[in-house]
């Protein structure tokens, strides 16, 4: 796997929610693990400031939004599945065979 | 032309699809536990569980620093409160580790207090501030849960209140005396003064009988 480019995070989520939470202990597992030391993640907390769903045009939280490397991605949910995570990020081919 | 606008019509609509059937399956899986509901801006946060709303608010509002760490000490969430301790932008905790803001001669202590405490289990600590200066806390165990710890934090800072308060007693003294000096010919205004500096020092007592309370033997304040 070569991604050599900067990876761009923004996780929406809703205080200290239990899938907050998660999500959030997950993604960090999982950037630790497939993205060492070029990921940034930036924590939007919903509960604080909702105006800011528009940006992404959130409805459920948590949700992860790749801002880079370009096209924007949207992954729905607290990250429990590092497989789907990982597709969902394009960090690995889908299932079915080629890109999602 | 239009073929290009039928294309691009139709990548938008896939993308829609795709994010609408996330939703459906992040919600039948349980990994969702909020929503967002309105438009514009009356859009609100509308969480599963009530009683997760009320304990948060309990959390945004006390006077304590508040921090959830995972089991490798990220931190996961922390209140408005911690940030301004540590005079640190919130945003900039959230998936650190905790160690991060911890003196290093008392991270050991603090990795072994997060692995082997139970609930209620306290230890003291050096935290870090955002100048480098050294916070000393208290660290209290409040919940452990699915593996994530969530602590309360008390400054353990004397309370700056006493001084500021001495200080602005002092200045108010000043000016009685100066006033004082030069109302000396006026007996009605001699008599206002001479009563708010008996307040004055009714409030240094006061401050003298609660610093005596929590240091006993300290007194900072004089009469006037």
């Amino acid at each position: 796997m070569s991604n050599p480019e900067r990876w761009d995070l923004r996780l929406y989520t809703a205080g200290q929610s239990p899938k907050s939470l998660a999500a959030l202990s997950n993604l960090k597992r999982i950037c630790d693990k497939h993205l060492p030391g070029r990921y940034t993640i930036e924590v939007i907390d919903l509960m604080k400031n909702p105006r800011l769903a528009k940006d992404d045009e959130i409805v459920a939280i948590p949700t992860l939004v790749r801002k880079l490397p370009a096209p924007l991605r949207k992954i729905i949910g607290d990250l429990s599945d590092e497989e789907r995570a990982l597709v969902g990020l394009q960090l690995r081919p889908h299932r079915n065979g080629g890109q999602k | 032309m239009k073929l290009d606008n039928d294309l691009t019509q139709d990548a938008e609509l896939a993308g829609k699809l795709e994010e609408a059937e996330d939703v459906r399956r992040a919600i039948i899986h349980g990994e969702v536990d909020a929503f967002v509901i309105g438009e514009d801006n009356n859009r609100r946060v509308m969480l599963l569980a009530n009683a997760y709303q009320r304990y948060r608010q309990v959390v945004e509002r006390m006077a304590q620093g508040a921090i959830t760490v995972n089991e490798r000490g990220n931190i996961l969430y922390a209140n408005q409160r911690l940030a301004e301790m540590l005079s640190m932008p919130l945003a900039r905790l959230y998936t650190a580790p905790i160690d991060t803001y911890v003196e290093l001669n008392d991270r050991a202590r603090l990795a072994s207090f997060l692995l082997l405490s139970s609930r209620d289990s306290t230890i003291e600590v050096n935290l870090v501030r955002g100048d480098r200066a050294p916070l000393p806390v208290r660290l209290s165990l409040a919940t452990l849960t699915d593996g994530y710890s969530t602590l309360l934090i008390t400054d353990l800072r004397p309370m700056q209140w006493p001084s500021l308060t001495v200080d602005a007693l002092d200045a108010i003294r000043d000016t009685v005396e100066k006033l004082n000096q030069r109302l000396s010919g006026d007996a009605e205004a001699r008599e206002s003064l001479a009563s708010i500096s008996e307040q004055i020092n009714g409030l240094a007592r006061m401050i003298d009988e609660m610093l005596d309370v929590e240091n006993p033997g300290t007194k900072r304040t004089s009469s006037a």
